[in-house]
């Protein structure tokens, strides 16, 4: 065949197998937030200061195997009505670091809020969460990502400079993924 | 409408031989191009000056003969007399309008008469101002042949525009009030408008001196514009404050905006309510002091299109330059690939070629993904060109570019504007081929030894292409995608319906965990999204066919399914170049 596709890349080259979030976002983490030990989140930069919220694998969310509601209603603002406007992401809900976007409701009836760690602008919520919640504890870093939020460029590339990264924060969980 | 009895008319009022014609309502091109000997048409046989006597004297002749029709008007007490008198500044010449009733005859009779006391400092026409008096064209002819010697149009043919003084409208204004008034049942819409005039005569000369044909603007695309100022203007259209006053006293609220008071626009308004004994209590006619000038000209070629269909070969390569913060992220893009044989073709400044390129294309692939099979359509519009490219041309500008072995254009052609609506149609109507290199990177539930390697059977291979999610025929996959993270930040947040009409997937024997996809896809798809699913924003995506976790490692468009460059009507006429001065 001409040109045939196979031989237009290199397979030897492991680059080209990195997951959709390795290609296009750089991993941040936030450890114990409002000083509760593993109450960790990730960040995901992308180059275009779009920024994926997370749960980090550290979260002690995931040592607990019990069933879970997510609850998008924080206060009086529900978050899943969230709705952003033309290009300049109009109306959409503002966001400081310590602002919830969501609840997880343990069936025990105790929860926990993921706080989503940086200023910026609500885009979208993961609505597969509302009728799949159980994403968040299988693909916590890729389809059980929470929300979609942008920044400016500015605080976008601060907020990213002085958080750990992906090296950094292993060295602190100590421990292997 | 006695033409004679209008000519003389015309003359005894101080109009030129073209302008005469004009008022006539002459519409015959030749009449302008010569018309000095048109004009014997309308002299009597017994004129004592016959015109061929006195053939490069014609602004003189025309000029004596209206003060001979001057001075038979004057001994009538006519308006027309009025003007004469203060052309040479009588100003106790007080209108009189309508006081005596001068028919053709009388003015005939007396044509013969010299009036002494009558004598124009310059023969310039009143109504013209000399915009088409030959006399005045030489330095026209050289300024446009300056500009275009150095521009070099190889076009051999040209259209002509003429920017005439606004005053000229206020003087056809008077001319036409005073035909009204002696011949009631003249219409004045019968006038032919200068720039037609001008065309005609001057056009034509100016032809011969740049050695190109004059041809309508509708179909030459070298258009050659004159811009002629008359010094008085200001002074004259001062008139039509007291013709006007209404007008211009709301228009001269705006005080600031003094110059800028008489447009085309307000002059032609404030000339619809004007009456000749306005115009003429004002001296509208007055003989000009000076002649209109030739200030400048301006020569600009339309912009010509050229179509053609780009292979893009590399998968490191933009369509456009990519820069980032002001610099560049990949040193080189389709488009410059293309311009660069251009701009030497046509000599432009490599600076210059941003300005005068311009790249339109139907849609736009990645970076990373290549374009193969006939390419992708595009088309380029080049502006103010010197010439179209000559096929043996497009032909080395084609290889050039596809000697650099990233573009392959194979052929190029010239289209019109209008056949660039197809292309942006087609960019979003069009159906898309693609080639897809996969990789399976998850067991499905039915791969029995889920502790073995990955591998793609034809099982999977089979549920992918019965796979279908609608009941349409057209269509196999609908898909919901939402925009591409990748382009979120610029773009509005949308769920959009697009549909994969057609999908085969195949093995690739020698790399067990890879497979191949070929499929066609409605404008707009996002392919990629589809293939990773892009977090569950894309669905469904590949992975609900294969019932295993799928990513795409490369991707090809196969062909965009849009007939381009257009099927050829009559091709445009092969341009010869001119003939060489000299
Ligand atoms: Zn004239």
């Amino acid at each position: 065949m001409e040109y045939n596709i196979l031989d237009s890349i290199d397979l030897n080259d492991k680059s080209i197998y990195k997951s959709f979030t390795d290609r296009y976002f750089s991993k941040r983490y936030i450890l114990n937030v409002d000083g509760i030990e593993n109450n960790d989140i990730m960040l995901m930069f992308h180059s275009n200061r779009i920024t994926l919220l997370c749960l980090a694998p550290s979260h002690f969310f995931f040592k607990n195997p019990d069933k879970y509601n997510l609850n998008f209603t924080i206060g009086k603002v529900d978050r899943l009505s969230n709705l952003v406007k033309g290009k300049g992401k109009k109306g959409g809900q503002m966001l400081t670091p310590k602002s919830t976007i969501c609840k997880v409701e343990w069936n025990d009836g105790t929860s926990f809020d993921i706080p989503c760690g940086m200023k910026g602008t609500l885009i979208e919520i993961n609505e597969n969460l509302v009728n799949n919640p159980e994403i968040l504890r299988e693909q916590p870093d890729s389809d059980g990502f929470i929300a979609i939020m942008l920044s400016s460029i500015a605080n976008s590339e601060a907020t990213k400079n002085e958080l750990l990264n992906h090296e950094e924060y292993l060295k602190r969980v100590n421990c292997s993924i | 409408m006695d033409q004679k009895a209008i000519y003389k008319f015309c003359k005894s009022l101080g109009c030129c031989e073209a302008c005469c014609l004009r008022y006539i309502g002459i519409k015959h091109p030749n009449a302008y191009e010569n018309s000095k000997n048109y004009v014997t048409k309308f002299r009597e046989e017994n004129d004592l000056e016959p015109i061929s006597t006195d053939k490069n004297m014609t602004i003189d002749v025309s000029a004596h003969t209206s003060e001979k029709n001057g001075a038979s008007i004057s001994s009538n007490v006519r308006n027309s007399d009025e003007i004469c008198d203060k052309s040479i500044d009588t100003k106790e010449s007080i209108t009189n309008k309508g006081s005596t009733e001068v028919d053709t005859a009388v003015l005939d009779s007396n044509d013969s008469v010299s009036p002494p006391h009558k004598k124009r400092k310059l023969n310039v026409c009143v109504s013209c101002l000399g915009v088409l008096q030959e006399d005045n064209w030489q330095e026209c002819y050289q300024m446009v042949k300056e500009i275009l010697d150095k521009k070099g149009y190889e076009c051999n043919t040209f259209a002509c525009a003429l920017s005439a003084p606004i005053a000229t409208l206020l003087r056809e204004k008077a001319v036409t009030l005073h035909l009204v008034d002696e011949f009631p049942q003249y219409d004045a819409k019968v006038l032919t408008p200068l720039k037609e005039a001008w065309k005609w005569s001057f056009g034509v000369k100016l032809g011969a001196y740049i050695n190109k044909i004059l041809d309508s603007g509708a179909i030459s695309p070298l258009l050659i514009t004159v811009n002629i100022d008359y010094v008085d203007e200001l002074q004259e259209l001062e008139i039509l404050k007291t013709v006007s006053p209404q007008l211009f006293a709301e228009r001269s609220k705006q005080k600031r905006r003094f110059v800028t008071e008489f447009t085309r626009r307000s002059v032609e308004q404030a000339l619809e309510l004007a009456t000749l004994w306005s115009l003429s209590a004002a001296d509208a006619l007055r003989a000009p002091h000076s002649r209109a000038a030739c200030v400048g000209a301006a020569c600009a070629h339309a912009p010509i299109f050229l179509a053609g269909r780009y292979i893009k070969l590399s998968r490191n390569l933009p369509q456009s330059p990519w820069i980032l913060e002001g610099r560049r992220v990949l040193p080189s893009s389709v488009q410059e690939i293309i311009f660069g044989p251009l701009t030497k073709c046509y000599k432009f400044d490599p600076e210059d070629a941003d300005r005068r390129f311009k790249f339109i294309a139907a849609g736009r692939e990645d970076v990373d993904v290549r374009c193969l099979g006939d390419g992708r359509p595009f088309a380029i519009e080049i502006s103010d060109p010197t010439r179209q490219l000559t096929a043996e041309e497009m032909k080395e500008v084609c290889e050039e570019i596809s000697n650099g072995g990233e573009v392959i254009v194979k052929e190029m052609s010239p289209i019109s504007k209008e056949d660039l609506v197809q292309l942006k149609k087609g960019e979003e109507t069009k159906s898309k081929t693609y080639e897809a290199l996969c990789i399976k990177l998850s067991h499905s539930k039915f791969d029995e030894d889920h502790n073995a390697p990955i591998r793609v059977t034809q099982e999977d291979i089979d549920r992918i292409n019965s796979y279908t999610n609608t009941t349409s025929k057209e269509v196999k996959i609908a898909l919901q995608q939402k925009t591409p993270i990748r382009v979120l930040h610029r773009r509005p947040l949308l769920t959009r319906s697009r549909d994969i009409l057609e999908l085969t997937a195949t093995l690739i024997p020698e790399h067990p965990q890879l497979f191949a996809l070929r499929l066609r896809t409605s404008a707009g798809t996002y392919v990629k999204e589809w293939a990773h699913g892009e977090l569950g924003r894309s669905a469904p995506a590949l992975a609900a066919a294969l019932r295993a976790r799928a990513d795409l490692l490369a991707l090809d468009v196969r062909a965009v399914h849009l007939a381009w460059p257009p099927a050829r009507r009559a091709p445009p006429a092969p341009r010869a170049p001119p003939p060489t001065t000299s």
